[in-house]
């Protein structure tokens, strides 16, 4: 079987969701199956600067394809389309446009997808918000497997995706939560879909001696691992947690690992140790009291599964639905959606060893049950079979002609957000594939 | 800053201490998992239920949301004057918030939409008559053109349709608006209200934490007294010193066998002796640790109280041996049983050493009475871990005793 993953970057050192997501699973299916990457040269999200050279490379022993990016992305630009598709009635050819300006657009990564129509069984698509995706989808529709990796964000919502949605050969989901949401939007229950997510490279053994001693971590300390911005909930993180040390007096750091795109409040108790090498942070998560994730917008997270597995409880923001549902699921962590929220259920996680051990072993057997390796491969190599044994029958719904792309009759995709069902996933709800 | 708070240790932490507070050591030796019942012992939904119950019990607002929106009503109402305010318009308002929306939106314009076009004023019924005028037509621009009446009169026609329909869009926004300022007030007025409510709450943990401080302070200030009177005379056990009347009437209403000179007005509790202020103030200091929440774990987990830890210091009567010696005759331990004597008010009385005194830990227990007096035998009552007792007055002493002294405070412990 021969299987192309498209992603829009590619690389040992990128820790992006999506990315990283899309490198575990190349390198988890080369042994069975054989693998190509198709990715551009960009190394930065904001811009898509080209900074890999093009051409053949390889990353871990999987052969890599890069193509570069036409145009780095505007930042100013790509934000005035965004405030005009989300909050507006827009048109097709607004969000076509929109989807021009977030990129990256490589003109060469498409036409190699044309090209291959003999070459792949299967085309693994990542991240249905990029250019990359969106086009991929279209140019092979009979072998386009999309894993979409989408958050409860606008984006999501903007009616061009529902088509790809609708034609896609199958959907491997990260949570029950983005599922219920996608079939909210595009109503593609035919389309065959399994909630897979992605495990992690959890090393044999995490010492969290040697962090506590490598980083001066003399005091009990909660842990943030991710990019330290708003959008990821840091700001209401640090509010939260210099609230709960006014009353609180509890000898307890906020250690921050990960690159800052915010300023990190000058405080004793908050510690930014930068970005580490993943032994380090795993030491340091095995030293952790608990993991907090204050994200809003997650298709699953990453570091809270290396935390479960790892036998750590997390405190997630509970207006995720993604990171509520998970907690809820597992019963390895608790969540807040207020500053006394907070304060109290970390004091509850702090002060009741008992439950955090709990929680803790809740989280391994989750992880063990769900996203192990072995688990994430039988997956997808049931989906791969299922859809090699059914013929493709439906087609990808064309694009509407010029004067309908242009017709500003498509609503604001907040508003179509706003209409989807929220919370948590609930466990009856069935997570198999479907036919 | 900081190096003070890394030395202050809230309520919670007592007992836990150096390495038992370690995560890392903590993983090591976990504490005995409590049987939860069931396979899967732990219920996130229920934890953050029960978390949430003692947050809105912990800021002393045990109202619910129907009863706080009742209480936020009344104040609007009250808010508004009638003789300013039409006594009914709060409550059109109120029913009409959420129709009139949807009404408005309904609302066909009175006059019906009329289009003139250039051969509406030729235009008739019957077929004849409009051949005829159209026939005729030609004739009839001799005498005057028609075309500007036509224009004019159709314009017309079209800003009618745009004024109705202007009209009816002022309309529909004017009741949404009204909609949506008759929420803001009203939710407004919600959050004063809960505001207040936590307002209250907090006034009185206010005043119940002033009391606590105070007799703190007056802790204090006896314990440095005892010491200061101790420090000049070590040596030789000397007798005790005679005490004046307001001392003497601080005892509790047993006399002892020897040496009370306590009358019975004052075994009863005068209210105007010195005595029964003290004794006021300091059941107010014990009441004051008494509210929700205070003196727990702000979670208000089942965390029972953990045995000190090794080299720990507690807050209890260390062993006499280990007493400086400052040259005061120190009474031993007794047991509650036999602690039948009169006791100093000004000292906790040191516990029998199976139950170390729980002094951090107000006991949360109901009001007392205001002035009492106390029961004439103090009765042992044991201790549970999940509910401790106040330290009863034990020690068995002289009126007029100098105050016992007191163990050296732990450096790292501020809250007394």
């Amino acid at each position: 079987m021969n299987l192309a993953i498209v992603v829009q970057r590619y690389g040992a050192d990128i820790s992006g969701g999506a990315e990283l997501h899309a490198r575990y699973i190349a390198e988890l299916l080369s042994p069975r199956v054989k693998v190509r990457v198709l990715t551009t040269c960009a190394r930065d999200h904001l811009t898509w600067k080209n900074e890999f050279p093009a051409g053949e490379s390889q990353v871990n022993g999987v052969p890599v394809e890069r193509f570069p990016v036409d145009r780095e992305r505007s930042i100013r630009d790509f934000g005035i389309r965004s405030r005009r598709v989300f909050t507006r009635y827009h048109s097709l050819q607004e969000e076509l446009d929109w989807l021009d300006s977030e990129g990256p657009v490589s003109a060469g990564l498409i036409a190699r997808l044309q090209r291959s129509a003999a070459e792949f069984d299967w085309v693994v698509l990542f991240s249905v918000r990029y250019h990359h995706a969106y086009f991929g989808a279209r140019a092979v529709p009979g072998r386009a497997v999309l894993v979409p990796t989408a958050e409860r964000e606008p984006a999501l919502a903007l009616a061009i995706f529902q088509p790809i949605f609708r034609g896609v050969r199958a959907i491997m989901y990260n949570s029950p939560e983005e599922r219920a949401a996608i079939h909210g939007l595009a109503h593609n229950e035919d389309v065959p879909g399994v909630v897979v997510g992605i495990g992690s490279m959890i090393p044999q053994v995490a010492d969290a001696a040697r962090a506590r001693a490598a980083f001066n971590l003399s005091r009990p300390f909660v842990l943030y691992v991710g990019r330290i911005e708003e959008n990821k909930g840091c700001a209401e993180l640090f509010d939260y947690f210099l609230r709960y040390l006014e009353f609180s007096r509890r000898e307890l750091d906020l250690i921050l690992i990960g690159t800052p795109a915010m300023p990190i409040p000058p405080h004793p108790r908050i510690k930014h140790l930068g970005f580490v090498s993943d032994q380090d942070k795993f030491d340091v998560l095995a030293a952790a009291e608990a993991l907090v994730m204050p994200s809003y917008f997650e298709s699953l997270s990453m570091v809270a599964l290396e935390a479960w597995a790892l036998g750590r409880p997390v405190l997630a923001n509970g207006r995720c639905d993604v990171l509520r549902g998970q907690c809820v699921r597992s019963n390895a962590g608790l969540y807040y959606e207020n500053a006394g929220d907070f304060a109290a259920a970390l004091e509850r996680l702090l002060d009741d060893t008992a439950l955090a051990e709990a929680m803790g072993r809740n989280g391994a057997d989750y992880f063990q049950r769900h996203y192990s390796w072995p688990v994430i491969e039988r997956k997808y190599m049931d989906m791969f079979e299922r859809l090699a044994a059914t013929p493709h029958q439906k087609s990808m719904e064309p694009l509407p002609g010029w004067f309908a792309r242009r017709r500003p009759a498509v609503p604001a995709a907040l508003d179509l957000l706003a209409s989807l069902p929220s919370g948590p996933a609930r466990l009856d709800q069935p997570a198999e594939v479907h036919a | 800053m900081d190096q003070n708070q890394g030395q202050r240790r809230g309520h919670f932490h007592r007992g836990r201490r150096g390495s038992d507070r370690r995560g890392l050591d903590r993983r090591t030796q976990p504490a005995p998992q409590p049987e939860r019942g069931g396979g899967n012992p732990v219920d996130v939904e229920q934890i953050m239920r029960e978390i949430r119950g003692r947050i809105a019990q912990r800021q002393g607002i045990e109202l619910s949301n129907q009863q706080i929106q009742d209480l936020a009503a009344r104040r609007l109402e009250s808010i508004l004057d009638p003789r300013a305010v039409k006594p009914s318009l709060l409550e059109a308002m109120r029913r009409t918030a959420g129709a009139q929306a949807q009404r408005a939106a309904e609302k066909v314009p009175n006059e019906p939409a009329f289009s003139f076009e250039d051969t509406t004023i030729y235009d008739s019924h019957r077929g004849l008559m409009r051949f005829i005028r159209r026939l005729l037509n030609p004739l009839l621009k001799l005498f005057f053109n028609p075309n500007p009446l036509i224009r004019a009169l159709h314009i017309q026609a079209k800003l009618n349709v745009e004024a109705a329909e202007r009209d009816a869009e002022r309309d529909r926004r004017q009741t949404e608006w009204n909609a949506l300022h008759y929420e803001i007030v009203q939710r407004l007025v919600t959050e004063v209200s809960r505001a207040s409510l936590e307002l209250q709450a907090l006034s009185l943990r206010i005043e119940s934490l002033d009391a606590k401080v105070e007799f703190n302070e007056r802790r204090v200030r006896a314990m440095e007294g005892s010491a200061h009177r101790a420090r000049p005379q070590g040596g030789p056990v000397r007798p005790a010193e005679p005490q004046p009347a307001a001392a003497v009437s601080n005892v509790e209403a047993e006399p002892a066998p020897q040496a009370d000179t306590q009358t019975p007005a004052a075994a009863e509790g005068a209210p105007t002796s010195e005595g029964a202020r003290r004794r006021r103030r300091r059941r107010r200091g014990r009441r004051s640790g008494m509210g929700p929440g205070d003196g727990q774990p702000m979670s208000g987990g089942q965390r029972p109280e953990p045995a000190p830890a090794e080299g720990e210091t507690r807050f209890a009567a260390p062993p006499p041996e280990q007493l400086p010696d400052t040259g005061i005759v120190e009474s031993p331990p007794v047991p509650y049983e036999q602690a039948a004597a009169p006791a100093s008010l000004e000292h906790p009385a040191p516990m029998p050493p199976e139950h170390p005194a729980p002094f951090e830990h107000p006991v949360p227990t109901a009001f007392e009475p205001p002035v009492q007096a106390p029961p004439p035998v103090v009765e042992y009552t044991p201790i549970v871990a999940t509910e401790p007792e106040p330290a009863p007055a034990s020690t068995r002493e002289a009126p007029g005793a100098p105050e016992p002294p007191q163990p050296a405070p732990d450096p790292e412990r501020h809250e007394y």
